[in-house]
């Protein structure tokens, strides 16, 4: 049965969710780990920063001497964390909205969708922006924010999904049998749809990291911490490219690789599963 | 045709739920007396009494939100955007609107055109070449090219192009000749048209390899027809319609997305403007913008479903 | 935490700032002042290429004097024609100076189309200029100005008196201009007379020696009052100002371009350039590269690190400036915890200056202990800025907390101490990534003994909740006056307003500084006013309200081709000085 498994899905799939467990893993011992401090100067008297990559600083240093290499690790903390947190809410939410609306359809239906078709037209960045300009920009407000952003994709699959198993036979056999709508919800829609949301929590999860990218671009993210976008946006200057490049391309790289393997990852389950609904 | 008054309602009532929210949230979270006035508003003097009465009476502060809502839509609807809070004088928002809403058109016109001139033909090669090394290896391109983050790909386009070679310029000048505002908007444009042609081109290789598997091609190769003129004429056509109706329906999304990228190289268009009107809660010049660019977005998705049910006479209205 | 209402936005206030003859960019920092929302990398980061080794002295600009000003060009080369094209930091949002925000940028577009009453000559003394005399009374309490005959304005309006009063009752209703000018004036009618068509007699509240300096900045700009009362019935006016100037209006495009060009009957001589245009960068890296590439003949910067490449570079005519402003950390007194002295005492020791003069700095910018550079006269040599030295605060912050750490910090909602250390909360304008960077730097530091909350607004925001006196502490800049009386208003117990807007942004009132003052501003005598002034810089380095760190080192800089650039004069002939905190005239400027 692994054998199949790993036949559908692909070597490079456990690579992507490898790279995965890796970063989170730095990410979360980060404090306990042999890394420089990332708030630390590393002023070497007599030669002002930034400092080219090297023995003592893999990644280089900023304009101000901080080692970029331990505060792209601490701001994978940040920027995973706001990931996690808007994809959950999301799921949480939107799935919950999606799957309600989908099993009992008719006005609730209606209702809910237009909610769900408001929130997709209106342009996303602006409502974050406009969220977080108007509140704070704390970590927990950004990371709702992004995650009310995430409720009308996910709850719109979640209804999609909820729709079409809700006309299978499982479902009508256990109506028939007499299980309330709660009890159907829960024991036979559920299972089925976690499965195509899987995937798209990793998806999602990718979407949203790299929307707190762009929010911290026009100076919104968090105020205190960094993440990547931020350290992206204070290597991004057309002196700092110039002249030391290394402040952007260490976290561009990191974000870059964990994007990509967050896409990959929720492709090939998608893929997989799908392939795996044709065999049944 | 009951389909169309369906869907012309669908968009009338999604705007004004669109509307609705903005401008809830920006009255409910901001402040719109220091909005308008600054510190005039705290003052006790009399002539600042008299600024702080004068202004609730011109925007009628004093009215309940619904009220000034429905005020505020009777305006717009007719074509009064209302006054920018934040310049002297508080010149109309038509004014900046009419000076900023051409440059992003034309980023956006410019991107999309970008977009498909990069996956046209890139298509129709992989396609060609389907599951042969050159398409695995535009596989995986193009799937590189989606996973990247809009303001990363900003960064390495501007380093690479800007910086390195030195091609493009990294300012916008709007009072330069259009010719070189063209070539200053090109990098942008490119930004934002690499991802989406990647996605463009996904869709159409795969409805052109759907295609070329049909009976007719087969026919038309049988009868010695060559393989370019078999993909370009026959192939071609039919293919379009997933592309065509993801083209309409990401001209919406580039509509809001562009913001970053306007952002990043500094062109002073509507996303630029949007993001500084929020920052310095400049009311009517958000609402207009958002007001726009959710416009647009409806209209384009209508103009899609349309576009949709003439080009294909098998869907049925 | 913050309600709503904190979050007001404020505009104009510059003008205030503005009005006293001082620069205005009161959001700290030293980058080149951005209006809201300035995205992309804005930082002032080191050039050097070389390999690690090379020490950074050889970048220092050296403790030797800034050349303020560059030689006389021969007039009699001049040629008519040309335009010049000049980059600013940054667009206003009008140029109307009775209610328009003029920062450095305004400043510098005002001066091709107004002309201002006084000036300041070489000898940052005032000279008249658009007035022909100043008359002191015997007390220096009544100051008579008389105008020049026969000047009108760009649309055909005379010059007299009542243009004057016009003006100037305009920017005192004004609730922002007003607050600038209301310590010096009184209330009532009595501040400004006209006694006959061409002359105002000037009551003031307190002995002035030097009068004229009020009115070489945006107050002493005369608008055509036909123009002001036409844009107070239709404000888009503001946007296309009417003066006396050089310069008349031709158009202007907001964020783009503003183009003055030539006037023909200019009162003072004949103006060589054909025209003005004047384009806001507000990244200082674009700006110089439209420099180098000869699209901009011209520019001003602050950014230490554009400033590196242009005096680097031989081609450019370059003007540096640091006399004026000084970057520093400021601090609410009126609140907790800086109300307490140890507790501004313990931040004063935490401050990290030695980084951010080094990191920040870059070299361009020297410390700053006082207002005043090492070459005024009126510096003082004793004063030191205490900083780097975190023991100090340490101990400083547990005689605090011990005393005092149950008492509630307002803005914060908590109680003053937590865990030992001081809650605060630093506030700066943004987004900027310089600003964000100090603010990183000045936590890490401070963190030995306070714990820091950062907060970050747009620029009026920053400004308006500073003025009413809701923050800990913040970055700022000021005291860029050239004549030091006019900087009094940040001083003053008089300007302190407990209940509202308070120009003495920390609210420190000390009456024996204020007769320390008011005792300077009334002699003319500079070497003796230096001595009183140096005991109130005194004063203010004992009271710990600011962390100085730099002078603002402005920079001017012009292409080769570009002459004349500082033989601007008065009307009475007097060569003006060249360059007040990154503004020019154009006057006599010339174009090979």
């Amino acid at each position: 049965m692994t054998d199949t498994i790993e036949k559908r899905l692909g070597t490079l799939f456990w690579v992507a969710v490898g790279w995965l467990a890796v970063i989170s893993l730095l990410a979360i011992f980060a404090p306990l780990l042999p890394i420089k401090d990332p708030d630390a100067y590393y002023l070497v008297k007599g030669v002002r920063p930034p400092y080219s990559p090297s023995g003592t600083h893999w990644f280089g240093t900023d304009q101000d001497a901080r080692d970029m290499f331990a505060r792209t690790i601490y701001g994978a903390r940040v920027s995973l964390v706001i990931g996690f947190v808007a994809i959950a809410f999301g799921m949480l939410v939107g799935g919950t909205a999606g799957i309600i609306a989908g099993y009992l359809r008719g006005r609730t239906d209606k209702l809910i969708s237009f909610i769900f078709i408001v929130f997709l037209s209106f342009p996303s960045l602006v409502l974050a922006i406009l969220i977080t300009a108007l509140l704070d920009r704390g970590l927990v407000t950004i990371a709702l924010t992004l995650g009310v952003l995430a409720v009308a994709p996910v709850g719109r699959l979640a209804r999609a999904s909820t729709l079409s198993f809700a006309e299978r036979e499982f479902v009508t056999a256990a109506r028939a049998i007499g299980a309330g709508d709660r009890r159907i919800i829960i024991r036979e829609l559920l299972p089925n749809v976690v499965v195509p949301m899987g995937a798209l929590a990793l998806l999602g999860m990718a979407v949203a990291i790299v929307a707190e990218g762009g929010l911290a671009f026009l100076g919104l993210s968090v105020e205190k911490g960094s993440t990547w976008g931020k350290l992206i946006l204070f290597g991004a200057g057309s002196r700092e490219l110039e002249k030391s490049p290394w402040i952007a391309f260490g976290p561009i790289i990191i974000l870059f690789i964990t994007v990509l393997a967050l896409n990959y990852a929720g492709d090939r389950i998608r893929s997989y599963f799908d392939v795996k609904e044709i065999g049944l | 045709m009951n389909y169309w008054v369906q869907r012309l309602t669908a968009s009338v009532m999604l705007l004004l739920a669109v509307s609705m929210l903005t401008f809830g949230a920006m009255n409910l979270l901001g402040d719109p007396l220091f909005n308008i006035l600054g510190p005039a508003a705290a003052d006790t003097k009399p002539e600042s009494l008299e600024k702080v009465a004068a202004a609730k009476e011109l925007y009628h502060l004093d009215r309940p939100l619904p009220e000034r809502y429905v005020r505020w839509l009777g305006d717009m609807v007719t074509g009064d955007f209302g006054v920018q809070f934040g310049s002297t004088g508080q010149p109309p928002v038509s004014n900046l609107i009419a000076e900023r809403f051409p440059r992003s058109l034309t980023l956006i016109v410019m991107a999309q055109l970008l977009a498909s001139m990069i996956a046209i033909p890139w298509a129709l090669i992989t396609a060609a070449r389907a599951n042969r090394p050159a398409d695995r290896v535009s596989t995986i391109n193009s799937f590189l090219l989606i996973a990247m983050p809009n303001f990363a790909l900003a960064v390495i386009l501007k380093y690479i192009f800007g910086i390195k070679l030195g091609w493009f310029p990294l300012t916008f000048k709007a009072t330069d000749p259009w010719l070189t505002r063209i070539y200053q908007t090109f990098l942008p444009a490119l930004t934002i048209a690499l991802p989406a042609a990647a996605v463009y081109q996904r869709l159409l290789r795969t409805d052109l390899i759907t295609t070329l598997q049909e009976d007719f091609i087969l026919m038309a190769r049988s009868k010695g027809v060559s393989r370019r003129r078999v993909l370009l004429r026959h192939a071609l056509r039919p293919s379009l319609f997933s592309f065509i109706t993801v083209f309409g329906i990401n001209t919406g999304a580039l509509i809001g997305g562009s913001l970053i990228v306007e952002s990043i190289f500094r062109i002073p268009g509507l996303g630029s403007a949007i993001v500084e009107a929020i920052l310095r809660e400049d009311f009517p010049i958000v609402l207009a913008i958002v007001m726009i660019i959710t416009t647009a977005f409806v209209l384009v998705n209508v103009v899609v479903d349309i576009v949709y049910t003439l080009i294909d006479p098998r869907v049925k209205r | 935490m913050r309600s709503s209402s904190s979050h007001r936005p404020f505009r104009r206030l510059g003008a205030v700032l503005a009005t006293a003859g001082l620069v205005v960019t009161a959001c700290g920092g030293s980058d080149d002042s951005e209006p809201a929302a300035e995205p992309a990398a804005e930082s002032a980061s080191e050039p050097a290429s070389e390999p690690a080794e090379e020490p950074a002295g050889d970048d220092t600009l050296g403790e030797t004097e800034t050349d303020v000003t560059l030689p006389p060009d021969d007039d009699a080369d001049s040629i008519f024609g040309g335009t010049l094209r000049y980059g600013l930091e940054a667009d206003v949002n009008g140029l109307n100076p009775t209610s328009s925000a003029l920062a450095a940028s305004g400043l510098m577009m005002a001066n091709a189309v107004y002309d201002t009453l006084a000036v300041y000559d070489e000898n940052d003394v005032s000279t008249p200029h658009l007035a022909e005399s100043f008359t002191p009374n015997d007390t220096l309490t009544t100051w008579t100005m008389k105008l020049r005959e026969g000047i009108t304005f760009h649309d055909g309006t005379p010059l007299n008196a009542e243009a004057v009063l016009v003006n100037f009752n305009a920017q005192r209703g004004d609730p922002l201009v007003g607050l600038a000018i209301m310590p010096f004036f009184p209330a009532d009618d009595t501040a400004a007379i006209a006694v006959d068509d061409l002359t105002i007699e000037f009551n003031v509240n307190f002995p002035i020696a030097d009068f004229g300096s009020i009115l070489t900045g945006q107050l002493g700009m005369v608008a055509s009052p036909t123009w002001i009362a036409a844009a107070k019935e239709d404000p888009t006016l503001n946007q296309a100002p009417v003066g006396t100037g050089p310069f008349v209006f031709d158009s202007r495009s907001e964020d783009s371009v503003t183009r003055f060009v030539r006037n023909e009957e200019w009162w003072g001589g004949d103006v060589y350039l054909d025209a003005v245009e004047f384009y806001p960068v507000t990244d200082g890296d674009d700006r110089n590269s439209l420099l180098f590439n000869g699209d901009l003949d011209a520019l001003h910067t602050t950014n230490q690190a554009s400033i590196l490449d242009l005096v680097d570079n031989a081609d450019y005519q370059t003007i540096i400036d640091d006399t004026g402003e000084e970057s520093y950390a400021m601090m609410n007194t009126a609140i907790p915890p800086f109300d307490d002295i140890r507790a501004r005492q313990a931040l004063a020791h935490a401050t990290p200056i030695e980084e951010y003069v080094e990191l920040i700095g870059l070299g361009v910018s020297r410390r700053a202990t006082q207002r005043f550079t090492p070459e005024s006269i009126n510096y003082n040599p004793d004063l030191v800025q205490v900083g780097n030295d975190p023991d100090t605060a340490v101990a400083l912050v547990a005689e605090y907390c011990e005393e005092r750490g149950e008492e509630t910090n307002p803005l914060l909602g908590t109680t003053t101490c937590t865990d030992g250390k001081i809650n605060v909360e630093l506030q700066w304008s943004g987004p900027s990534v310089v600003q964000t960077r100090i603010a990183e730097l000045l936590d890490e530091a401070w963190s030995v003994g306070f714990n820091v909350t950062f907060q970050e607004l747009p620029q009026d925001a920053h400004v308006l909740q500073t003025a009413i006196g809701q923050y800990n502490v913040n970055t700022w800049r000021q005291f860029g006056a050239v004549d030091v009386w006019t900087d009094n208003v940040w001083l003053l117990c008089a300007t302190i307003n407990p209940a509202g807007l308070s120009l003495n942004w920390p609210r420190n009132c000390d009456e024996d500084r204020d007769a320390l003052l008011f005792q300077a501003t009334a002699m003319s005598d500079l070497e003796a006013r230096a001595e009183v002034l140096k005991q109130a810089e005194a004063l203010i380095n004992e009271a710990f309200t600011y962390v100085f760190f730099t002078h603002t080192t402005w920079v001017n800089s012009f292409a080769d081709n570009v002459r004349g650039v500082c033989d601007h004069t008065s009307a009475g002939g007097e060569r003006m000085r060249c360059a007040v905190s990154g503004r020019t005239w154009f006057s006599k400027v010339w174009i090979e």
